[in-house]
């Protein structure tokens, strides 16, 4: 089910009053939280719930006979039983094709004729995301870091959370699993938080993701036929097209879970303002930074070893970042390219910096990786990449007759930017959704809903991130 | 959580709904009249055609009607008034709702509708642009519900708000009120001339080759329409700069034969030897310029002397 389908804007309600009446048990809350996630992920494709059950049976009974088990072997086997099983789905279902395809290549490459065949695999929603969160879970105990759960409702839930199920937050443990042995409450403050947090999240996918969506999918789908400057532009709505995607689902994911009562980790810090690509790994998709940080690059040896292995450490994470993203080099290079760049930062010492001009050289590098990463192949990137230095052309702007697609981005990404500024700037200028007088915020969040009516995309299109 | 927060989250809630739904009305009126204030371009047309034409003949199509039929020439062919009600991109489904809305106020003495070769295919976007019409669903929901309802969930739950209903209308309204779109009586011509061949393949949109019932069922409606309220109809191809064999095409067969149940002309000229290979009066490899529309309008107006003598007669 999609946050944007009217589907969704029925279920919420009725879970919500479901799991409301229930106010006083939070077992049969985590029973209806439970029920309501496999719904929500049953309604893209029943037959892949068996995958989230079977990561959730094997590592909540991993994780409680690691709290059992004190030998280093054997509690070493534990966790790859979960490894095994949890990379195991993703190496299938995610990379084997890839991998087979690379295989065949390399045949190919070497003069040998190999007509293998691909599979036919459909990727489940999500696989990526549940899987890490679940994953945590079990490293996490093996670590000593935290005591496993007796709860396997509790667990099931944690796993299976609906508002972040399927692109994140990826929520650590530690941080979620607790939630649900607690109490939750809510009052109107929350609610109404909760709420504004799902009305960013709408405004930023529809009005802004998904009408970018319609003018880059044209040039990028049809590399052959445009020229540089219509590559700058349509990589350029990309990256908002990106950031309104991703931070919206996230949005939308923090503000759902509010409404049930939890506090889920904050993926977006208007990323698009940092001075250095360090920074804007700080802000940008923070769940999953911190997850290679942690899971990752510290257990590569961070940067507590020498020089060399330290710069090895930062590019391998975010090769392994990359592949994570999907399974096709576009996404190894841009990994590789933003590994590249913190490399440069690191020996250049330009981790700190300051001024406008350096929010303006972050972005522009980010977008030169974007490029990649959304390149349907990585001869069209090059191809791109190409075009963008030595045959500018003339800017496309609109398909046939019709012109409004740019517009209407550009118009989007204007209204996102004035809201960023402000709240990135100027926090103490005074705004219509955070004034003291509740008409006023009222006001100002119901012209935003008609915005959203008025300027968004209702063609029920996926995240982004669902692919991944 | 306790009933006094419970109290006053409702009622927070219910104030917050009272406030929108006034925020959706009055945006809403000021998006509605601005939507009717455009002179020009694709919603000025469709609205002058829904609400004040009173033209004799009315010709319906897609790209290929709005820029290949020039009303002038019919009117002095024929004596009879004619607009361009034709729609870039649009379906049978499109062009079936805004007949049906003409009808509820106007009766044409003639109907055109330029047939496109694919339209009875199953394609979402037959159903998808239907979106255009959204914003003349208050007062016409009776015709668009039906075929809005066909592939989308919860219709009169999203055009209960005014904001969705005039959805994607804001950058046309402001686009040609700084740069007016030439039409005459709705025809939009083209000024470019092809060389030669293109490379470019010929584009149908359609996604597959099963037939859909229900396009079926719109071009039956199309039909016992105009023929309850005494309006005349004359089905046409336009042509394309190359040979083409349609002959498999099953949509075009199915078109065809419809149109011969009911005893209505339908003249064919995809393969047009007057213009087929005559790139000099094609714009692009889907559209005839501005002179080849021309001619081709000759052509049009002919057929209309030719089979409905009586319709012309009256008016001269």
């Amino acid at each position: 089910m999609l946050f944007t389908s009217f589907d969704f804007a029925f279920f919420l309600p009725i879970v919500f009053l479901l799991y409301w009446i229930f106010y006083k048990n939070i077992k049969v809350q985590n029973v209806i939280i439970v029920l309501a996630s496999y719904v929500f992920y049953g309604w893209w494709d029943w037959r892949f719930l068996s995958l989230i059950f079977i990561s959730s049976l094997v590592d909540f009974l991993v994780g409680r006979e690691l709290a059992k088990v004190e030998s280093k072997k054997g509690r070493k086997g534990l966790l790859l039983i979960s490894l095994t099983v949890n990379i195991g789905f993703l190496a299938f279902f995610k990379y084997f094709n890839f991998f087979l395809d690379n295989f065949y290549s390399i045949f190919t490459f070497f003069g040998q004729s190999f007509n293998g065949q691909l599979f036919n695999i459909v990727l489940p929603v999500g696989i990526s995301f549940y899987t890490f969160q679940t994953l945590s879970y079990t490293i996490d105990i093996y670590r000593n870091k935290l005591r496993p759960t007796k709860d396997p409702i509790a667990f099931f839930a944690f796993v299976s959370f609906f508002p972040q199920l399927v692109a994140g937050p990826i929520e650590r443990a530690s941080n979620l699993l607790p939630q649900f042995a607690s109490k939750r409450f809510i009052d109107d403050k929350t609610f109404s938080y909760g709420f504004k947090l799902m009305v960013w999240g709408f405004f930023l996918k529809l009005v802004v993701a998904d009408r970018a969506a319609i003018y880059v999918n044209a040039v990028y789908n049809n590399v052959e036929s445009h020229d540089g400057l219509t590559f700058i532009m349509a990589t350029v709505l990309f990256a908002f097209q990106i950031y309104g995607d991703f931070a919206g689902y996230s949005l939308i994911a923090i503000g759902t879970a509010k409404l049930f009562g939890f506090d889920l980790m904050t993926n977006f810090k208007r990323p698009y303002f940092a001075r250095s690509v360090s920074e804007f790994w700080g802000r940008w998709h923070i769940s999953l930074s911190t997850w290679f940080r942690d899971y990752v690059y510290i257990p590569l040896g961070g940067n507590r070893t020498s020089k060399q292995r330290w710069l090895y450490n930062l590019f391998i994470t975010f090769v392994i970042s990359g592949l994570w993203h999907g399974a096709n080099w576009t996404f190894i290079i841009w990994g590789a390219l933003n590994g590249a760049y913190l490399i440069l930062e690191v020996l250049f010492n330009k981790k700190r910096r300051s001024g406008i001009h350096n929010v303006l050289l972050t972005f522009i590098l980010i977008c030169f990786s974007w490029v990649f990463f959304r390149s349907n192949t990585v001869g069209d990137s090059f191809l791109i990449v190409k075009d963008i230095f030595t045959n500018p052309g003339d800017l496309y702007i609109g398909i046939g007759d019709d012109i409004t697609a740019p517009i209407y981005a550009v118009l989007g990404i204007t209204l996102l930017l004035l809201f960023e500024v402000r709240r990135e700037y100027f926090t103490n200028l005074l705004s219509a959704f955070w004034n003291r007088y509740q008409l006023v915020r009222m006001t100002g969040y119901s012209i935003i809903i008609f915005l959203i009516l008025y300027l968004g995309v209702f063609n029920e299109s996926q995240f982004i991130y669902f692919q991944f | 959580m306790n009933l006094i927060t419970l109290k006053h989250g409702v009622v927070k809630l219910l104030k917050f709904l009272l406030i929108f739904l006034l925020v959706d009305q009055l945006l809403g009126y000021g998006v509605h009249q601005l939507f009717l204030s455009q002179d020009t371009g694709k919603f000025a047309r469709s609205s002058y055609v829904i609400n004040d034409s009173n033209d004799e003949v009315l010709l319906f199509g897609s790209s290929h009607m709005v820029r290949q039929y020039v009303p002038e020439i019919i009117t002095k062919k024929t004596g009879l008034t004619c607009y361009n009600a034709g729609a870039e991109g649009q379906q049978l489904l499109y062009h079936t709702a805004l007949l049906q809305m003409v009808l509820k106020r106007t009766t044409p003495k003639l109907v055109v509708l330029n047939i496109d070769e694919h339209w009875l295919f199953e394609s979402d976007v037959a159903y998808s642009r239907l979106n255009d019409l959204n914003a003349y669903y208050s007062y016409h929901k009776d015709v668009l519900y039906p075929k809005l309802k066909e592939k989308s969930t919860f219709v009169p739950v999203k055009m209960f708000f005014k904001g969705y209903q005039k959805n994607s209308t804001l950058v046309h309204v402001v686009r040609y009120f700084f740069s007016p779109q030439g039409s005459f009586n709705g025809y939009k011509p083209l000024y470019g001339k092809m060389q030669g061949p293109s490379n470019k393949s010929h584009n149908n949109e359609a996604l597959s080759e099963n037939i859909d019932l229900f396009l079926v069922q719109n071009l039956e409606l199309f039909i016992n329409l105009a023929r309850e309220n005494g309006v005349k109809l004359l089905f046409v191809n336009s042509p394309y700069p190359e040979a083409k064999d349609f002959g498999n095409n099953k949509s075009l067969q199915k078109i065809k034969q419809i149109a011969k149940e009911n005893k209505i002309p339908f003249y064919d000229h995809l393969n047009d030897g007057h213009f087929v290979g005559n790139y000099a009066m094609f714009n692009d490899p889907m559209h005839l310029n501005n002179e080849g529309s021309e001619k081709f309008t000759g052509l049009v107006a002919d057929h209309i002397n030719m089979e409905f003598p009586d319709l012309v007669n009256d008016s001269k």
